[in-house]
């Protein structure tokens, strides 16, 4: 019965031994390297001072150059030696694929990690776990590039100056003998069980301890409403599969700043799969103030100020109270919205829809908000159909933001001795009113744990460098409450420490092993059948046993006071306010230092660098602040003042944005993190910090007063026309015209004439389109024909394809220079319109493109060298080393997918800094890393393509693999499985039977170019009361 | 006195020169000590190819990226500049080859000079496909060169067809220049006192003597390579408008583009020549050959191409509305009114309208109006090509991706640079090659033609001529 479990401590023994190296010197332990290694300089270098000699001279020098040639080796020993003994299923340039979980804001989200000879190259969503389903977000995607981040910490640092791991264990073991003195932990959300278990530890071994938990963006306020609701620290979790009517009170729960986005992104898409007249979809409806993804993705969206949500919230409730029992709290009750045609609208459908509906609202809005919703999904009935309420074991009894700020203010009155911080960084990111960086200076010692030598780091008495979440083993639950281990899939690059070793280094004093202290968590799970339950978990990346608690609830005692109270004091700002919001994609600034989330562009504003204030354009207009001309990339500064404090951003005009409101977005105006995060050569990542702005009293809103400075500022946005020009590259129509009219997105129905050459093709007995000047590749019977069809009506905007694109095939990051001169290298691109003709509250849609893979290529037939042709499985390839860079192709081409490599991009981003190697290492080796002047474009994934070939060719000898057997990394990601790719010669593919349906069309048809991706008309739902 | 009164045409050359004083006004140039002033025009023309060396330099070093363009403009200045040098280079061949077979005796005081223009300005275009492609060191694999990789060019390419058309354009313009100067190219070595020159002129002179058998072969060949060029003439330009056309690209993929490019380059070539022949004849004192008249017959071949060009603007707008393709409805709308209006209303300016000034022919006849509005055009038709390439990529099909161009201070440099590269061949050739076609002009000045109507009375005889009778060759 041990046998497999000592197998295993071996093989993770065997691991840690031998994976990684720095040089020989190390890995024979030699004394002398270690005192080399722990010098910041070379032997010799600060004799320098006392007399040059030249032979001083020589010898740094010589030092120097060793120490580069040190410093840069960290190859796996893969890479380097071959196996001297094979280990069994590794095949070199085979990848293996190992189950893992990635925590954010302490939800796990469930990965596979594709791992290429010991390391770790692409992540992608694990099909069981219920937090991924397949899917990922953004920050699920780019967690790779944080594991090779070389500007992460690499040393633990006391008092700024380098230390060792084993400096770091003596300090603990006398600092922490003491356990009377006064310690505060400063923790991120963290569901980890072992973690919490060491928690409890550190609690009881230090009596005078205090814990408090900070996110800057927590659920506390959600969790907090329950409270008052059902009188218990609930957790809300939707289920949004069972809604046939859903509600967003400011709730932008799809985009990958939520922290369940990926399962209710796929929740609430695959209520839209619409595969005949006969489908049927929810309706969402958004109400918000900034245009949000899900806004973006509802069937009706409102403009409402933050500020009003609250009265708006309870004024539905009021309505319902008259529809519904349940509500008694608000009869009577009226405000200013009670008469607001949204409330009856509202009101009626959830009414109407009560079991199959669900309400949410934004989680920084009060608890009393919350509690209302509650209250109002309870009395829909929609608790245990849409709406669920978890007991979380690991969240804390009090409201993390009291706490936060009661031990602050003890920091203050100089009652804590030590402060711990795990994973925080409240001087960067503590509401401003509690002066977080001053408090600290009152702490005798400060212990952080970070990835990165950050704000917070550099006012600590000491700092670990913390080991990513693939370098270390780790547990945890999903949003949901599913279990699972976080598998390593790389020792640790930095010898940094996990939480969970750290945690135990302060509390015991010495250095544990993670996968211990995990296996010692979870075989109190099982007291039988340990090893293969284990192995299990591990292998599928999911638990399926120790879910949390789903809660019975019901209304408290207690409900309806403190809903007069709230009702009866119900705040509000008047004229101009300032909500502030995790950024998309940086969110709180932990992503800051990663270029693929500067350079993705937002979702909506399509700036890439920088954060910007958001405004309306009837607000911009009160402000004097003017959109920038064709070609000028200055924006107009607008100074906002909060309480006394202000900043100085970028206006930036948000069509749909509601009046007198200014949205900012956290994360930026970061110092000295990173190369990225900082100004760096071209990478000139700008954006302002808008924390300052943030009190403990206004964590979403605050009253501001706001005028244009006169001064400019450049920024880089990828997409600077926002019209469609009422051409039809986008297609949609309500489900009713859809079902009345099943073919409206079809060229005949949008032009009320045939493709072009159509019936002449037809005449000559052609049947694959309009006739062709050029002579029609013909592709053999026995190769497969890839195509894609993307389903607008999947889609909302997220902007993962493109992350994942980047991460599969080695896309460069080019810096805010470069796309600001239009230059940026994604393969697929998310373009997003604003559609309507009311300019203050347009419809957004999101069209994701990706090169179409035309059978009639333009770009094939322009090319002077034939760089770029056609493949007998029917894609259009672009041969690297052929290209000569014309450009010609992406003149030619209509969709503008190709990219240039103006520069060489990749020598940037691939070899500056001291350790290169280290970024190198994030590199998918499938894939050529391009070189200076030639196109590239999106291959359809080739490298994933053939290796599906290949693997059918070898079990069934026809190199057509199964459907689904190959996923486009796009694909694979997509949280609302809005792409579809297959083989089209297969007729039961996925992807035919969508080409086959009749909201399928082809972008730019009439040119007759034959593009193998195709779309999917969307559909909206919207409500005739609404129209 | 007959029904119809012979008016003689005018003069072609003025004054009272015969062969001896042409020979010396041409040769004379090519063998006085070199002046002062040319040593300071070519330090500033060599001042300005070295920009040209160093912005080339520097775009090899470093990548096309130091150039303005960005993902929907992948063309910029350095196409408009290849396009807008080429056009120029038109002019000379239009002149030598396609006024030679239409015995426009006229041509043969600005030939010489119009050609020298073309191969130079073809020169300058040709720098810029070599060079803005994103890896020239394997810009061979253009050419159908047998290979390793048993690759060939894609022969469906109009960049393909475009190497083609300008090699060939250039070596068969090179060639005509080239025997048309051998006649002249011997007057100098019989001229030239120093040894040097003797030596030099003699080898590219071909050992010509002026014997009856050595004109006869240089007439011939200057027929069949005139026969020759006048297609290339309206084929080059047609294959460079193919770059634009052939592709899908609206505002490009019209049918109207080779006319209306070839009537383009003539008007621009025409508008260079003139440019340059005012500013020649003044310093070199030619204005006896290169006359007024001269400049009145080119302007009205301004004014025809640049009618013609103007018509095509219209045409180009009204087929685009006339089409109902939304995508070329619309660009063309963009281009009159959108970001770029200013470069189309300034190409409309001085392509369109300046040139309506020589229906006067008071401007016409006049030589600083002249030079005036042969720069205007010249503005103006590089704006053309600004329009063409620049417009249509940045506004194409999805309005995404539409962007907006601007150059670099490396793209002005590169065009600026070219002027060097121009100027210091053209200040090569005043030096010491004859810059008039003397054996040509020689031809058509009275003392050429002595007995065709009698001096006294004015009247017109018709020369009788007693025709030998052929005699049996002797072997």
């Amino acid at each position: 019965m041990n046998d497999l479990e000592s197998t295993d401590r071996q093989m993770s023994e065997e691991v840690k031994e031998t994976t990684y190296w720095k040089s020989l010197n190390e890995l024979a332990n030699n004394k002398e390297y270690q005192k080399f290694a722990e010098r910041e300089f070379p032997e010799n270098a600060t004799e320098l001072s006392d007399g040059v000699s030249r032979r001083g001279f020589l010898r740094v020098m010589g030092a120097s150059v060793a120490l580069a040639g040190l410093a840069a080796c960290r190859r796996p020993v893969q890479k380097i030696l071959p196996y001297s003994k094979q280990p069994e299923d590794v095949v070199p340039g085979v990848p293996l694929y190992y189950a893992t979980a990635m925590p954010v804001q302490g939800n796990l989200v469930g990965l596979i990690a594709e791992n290429h000879e010991g390391r770790p190259t692409k992540l992608e969503g694990n099909d069981m776990h219920p937090a991924s389903r397949g899917g990922t977000s953004i920050f699920n995607q780019a967690a790779i590039l944080g594991l090779y981040d070389p500007d992460r910490s690499q040393s633990p640092l006391k008092n700024g100056d380098k230390a060792s791991k084993a400096d770091f264990e003596a300090f603990a073991q006398s600092h922490f003998a003491n356990t009377g003195q006064r310690i505060a932990f400063i923790s991120e959300a963290n569901s980890s069980p072992t973690y919490n278990n060491i928690k409890e530890q550190a609690l009881s071994k230090f009596n005078n301890a205090t814990w408090v938990t900070y996110e800057p963006f927590g659920e506390d306020n959600v969790v907090e409403g329950n409270r008052i609701a059902f009188g218990g620290r609930l957790r809300t979790h939707y289920n949004f599969e069972n809604a046939d009517v859903v509600v967003s009170l400011n709730d932008d729960f799809m985009s990958s700043t939520h922290p369940n986005s990926v399962e209710y992104a796929k929740q609430v898409s695959s209520r839209r799969k619409v595969t005949d007249t006969d489908g049927e979809m929810n309706r969402i409806y958004s109400v918000e103030d900034s245009f949000s993804l899900t806004g973006s993705y509802a069937d009706h969206r409102l403009r409402l100020k933050a500020s009003q949500m609250e009265a708006f919230t309870y004024a539905l409730a009021a309505a319902l109270s008259t529809r519904i029992n349940g509500l008694s709290a608000f009869s009577g009750y009226s405000n200013e919205f009670s008469d607001h045609k949204w409330i009856t609208v509202l009101a009626d459908e959830l009414a109407a829809n009560a079991g199959r509906s669900a309400l949410s609202a934004g989680s920084q809005h009060k608890p009393e908000v919350h509690a209302a919703v509650a209250a109002i999904n309870n009395a829909l009935g929609n608790t245990g159909s849409t709406v669920h309420y978890l007991e979380v074991p690991h969240l804390d009894e009090q409201s993390s933001t009291e706490a936060f700020a009661d031990v602050v203010s003890e920091m203050k009155a100089g009652n804590i001795d030590t402060v711990v911080m795990v994973g925080v960084n409240p001087v960067f990111n503590a509401p401003a009113d509690l002066d977080f960086e001053n408090a600290l200076s009152n702490v005798e010692t400060v212990v952080n744990l970070s990835d990165y030598v950050d704000e917070t780091s550099l006012k600590s008495t000491w700092h670990v460098n913390r080991a990513h979440f693939l370098e270390a083993w780790g547990d945890g639950y999903s949003f949901g409450g599913a279990r699972s281990v976080i598998q390593p899939q790389i020792r640790p690059l930095h010898e940094g420490l996990s939480e969970i070793e750290f945690l135990k280094t302060i509390v015991t004093g010495s250095i544990e092993s993670g996968y211990d202290l995990v296996r010692d968590t979870f075989r109190g799970y099982y007291r039988s059948g340990f090893d293969n339950r284990w192995t299990n978990i591990l292998h599928d990346g999911i638990d399926t046993t120790g879910n949390f608690n789903d809660v019975n609830v019901r209304l408290s005692s207690g409900f309806s006071s403190a809903m007069n109270r709230a009702t009866s004091n119900i705040s509000s700002t008047s004229g101009m306010e300032v909500v502030i919001r995790p950024d998309a994609t940086l969110y709180d600034g932990r992503y800051a230092n990663l270029g693929w989330l500067q350079e993705l562009p937002d979702p909506m504003t399509k700036v890439t660098w920088d954060n910007v204030a958001l405004m309306s354009p009837a607000t911009a207009e009160k402000l004097g602040i003017e959109e920038a001309g064709a070609g000028q990339d200055d924006y107009d500064v607008v100074e906002i003042t909060v309480n006394g404090k202000s900043i100085n951003i970028v206006a930036w005009i948000q069509p749909g944005h509601v009046d007198d409101a200014i949205t900012l977005t956290t994360g930026y105006g970061r110092e000295g993190i990173g190369r990225v995060a900082s100004s760096y050569i071209d990478y000139t990542a700008g954006g302002v910090d808008v924390y300052p702005l943030r009190g403990t009293d206004n964590m979403l809103y605050a009253s501001a007063s706001v005028s244009k400075t006169g001064d400019t500022y450049e920024i880089a946005c990828v997409q600077d026309h926002h019209s469609l020009e009422g051409r039809d590259m986008y297609r949609q129509a309500s489900i009713s015209e859809y079902q009345e009219n099943p073919d409206f997105a079809s060229f005949a129905t949008v032009h009320t004439y045939e493709v072009p050459g159509m019936k002449e093709a037809e005449e000559m007995g052609e049947d694959d389109g309009p006739i062709s000047l050029f002579d029609e590749q013909t592709y053999p019977d026995h190769e497969p024909q890839w195509g894609m069809a993307i389903d607008l009506n999947s889609c909302f905007g997220c902007g993962v394809c493109v992350i994942a694109c980047q991460s599969e095939n080695n896309i460069p990051v080019i810096g805010k220079k470069e796309v600001k001169r239009g230059r940026e290298m994604h393969w697929i691109r998310n373009d997003r319109y604003y559609v309507g003709d009311d300019a203050d509250s347009p419809q957004a849609v999101h069209q994701p493109v990706p090169c179409m893979h035309c059978e009639l290529a333009p770009c094939e037939q322009v090319c002077p060298v034939a760089a770029t042709t056609h493949s007998d499985d029917g894609m259009n390839q672009m041969t690297y080393n052929r290209c000569i860079g014309t450009r010609y192709c992406a003149n030619n081409c209509p969709y503008k997918v190709r990219r240039f490599n103006f520069f060489n991009y990749p020598k940037e981003y691939l070899t500056t800094g001291d350790d290169p190697d280290i970024i190198q290492m994030a590199m998918n080796p499938e894939v050529t890393v391009r070189f200076r002047g030639v196109m590239e474009k999106c291959t359809y994934c080739a490298q994933r393509v053939n290796r599906a070939k290949i693997e059918a060719k070898n079990e069934t000898g026809s190199p057509k693999p199964a459907d689904g057997a190959v996923k486009t990394a796009c694909q694979q990601a997509c949280p609302a499985d809005a792409i579809y790719f297959g083989d089209l010669t297969d007729d039961n593919s996925e992807v035919a039977k969508m080409k086959r349906n009749e909201r399928n069309f082809q972008m730019l048809e009439e040119l007759n170019t034959r593009p193998r991706t195709s779309y999917m008309a969307k559909l909206t739902n919207p409500n005739p009361a609404l129209a | 006195m007959s029904k119809y009164q012979y008016v003689p045409e005018p003069a072609l050359v003025k004054g009272d020169h015969d062969f001896s004083s042409l020979t010396r006004l041409v040769t004379d140039i090519n063998l006085r000590p070199t002046p002062k002033a040319w040593y300071l025009c070519m330090i500033a023309a060599n001042g300005l190819l070295f920009v040209m060396v160093a912005a080339i330099g520097y775009l090899i070093w470093e990548g096309t990226g130091i150039w303005g363009l960005n993902n929907p403009v992948g063309w910029g200045w350095a196409i408009i500049n290849f396009v807008w040098w080429v056009g120029i280079g038109h002019a000379g061949t239009l002149i030598s080859a396609i006024l030679f077979l239409f015995r426009q005796d006229w041509r043969t005081a600005i030939n010489r000079f119009a050609e020298a223009m073309t191969i130079f300005a073809v020169m300058c275009a040709g720098v810029f496909p070599a060079i803005h492609v994103g890896r020239i060191w394997v810009i061979y694999w253009v050419f159908p060169v047998p290979n390793s990789m048993a690759m060939w060019p894609n022969f469906n390419s109009p960049l393909l067809w475009d190497v083609f058309a300008v090699s060939t354009y250039f070596t068969v313009s090179l060639l005509f220049w080239y025997v048309g100067l051998v006649p002249d190219l011997a007057t100098i070595r019989d001229r030239a006192t120093d040894k040097i020159r003797k030596v030099v002129y003699g080898i590219f002179s071909l050992g010509w003597t002026g014997s009856n058998r050595h004109w006869w072969n240089y007439e011939k060949a200057y027929m069949i390579l005139a026969g020759l060029a006048t297609p290339l003439v309206l084929s080059v330009h047609t294959i460079v408008s193919f770059d634009f056309a052939v592709s899908m690209i609206p505002g490009w993929h019209t049918t109207i583009f080779p006319p209306y490019f070839v009537a383009g380059a003539i008007f621009s070539g025409f508008a260079m020549v003139l440019t340059l022949m005012i500013v020649a004849r003044k310093i070199y004192g030619m204005k006896e050959i290169m006359t007024d008249d001269h400049m009145e017959k080119m302007n009205i071949v301004i004014l025809v191409t640049g009618s013609m060009v103007g018509f095509a603007y219209m045409m180009e707008f009204f087929i685009a509305w006339y089409s109902g393709v939304e995508y070329e409805k619309a660009i063309f709308m963009l281009r009159a009114t959108g970001p770029y209006a200013w470069a189309y209303w300034a190409m409309m300016t001085c392509n369109v309208l300046s040139p309506q000034f020589f229906w006067s022919k008071k401007l016409r006849r006049s030589v600083g109006f002249t030079f005036f509005i042969s720069i205007v055009v010249n503005i103006g038709m590089w704006f053309e090509r600004f329009v063409i390439t620049v417009t249509s990529l940045a506004n194409d099909y999805l309005p995404s991706s539409w962007d907006y161009y601007s150059p670099t201070i490396w793209d002005v440099l590169t065009y600026v640079g070219t002027f060097g590269l121009f100027f210091t061949m053209f200040l090569l050739f005043l030096r010491f090659l004859p810059m008039v076609a003397l054996a040509e002009v020689k031809a058509v000045i009275p003392l050429a033609d002595p007995h065709n109507y009698d001096e006294e009375t004015k009247e017109f005889e018709a020369p009788k001529v007693e025709v030998p009778k052929p005699q049996a060759e002797k072997v």
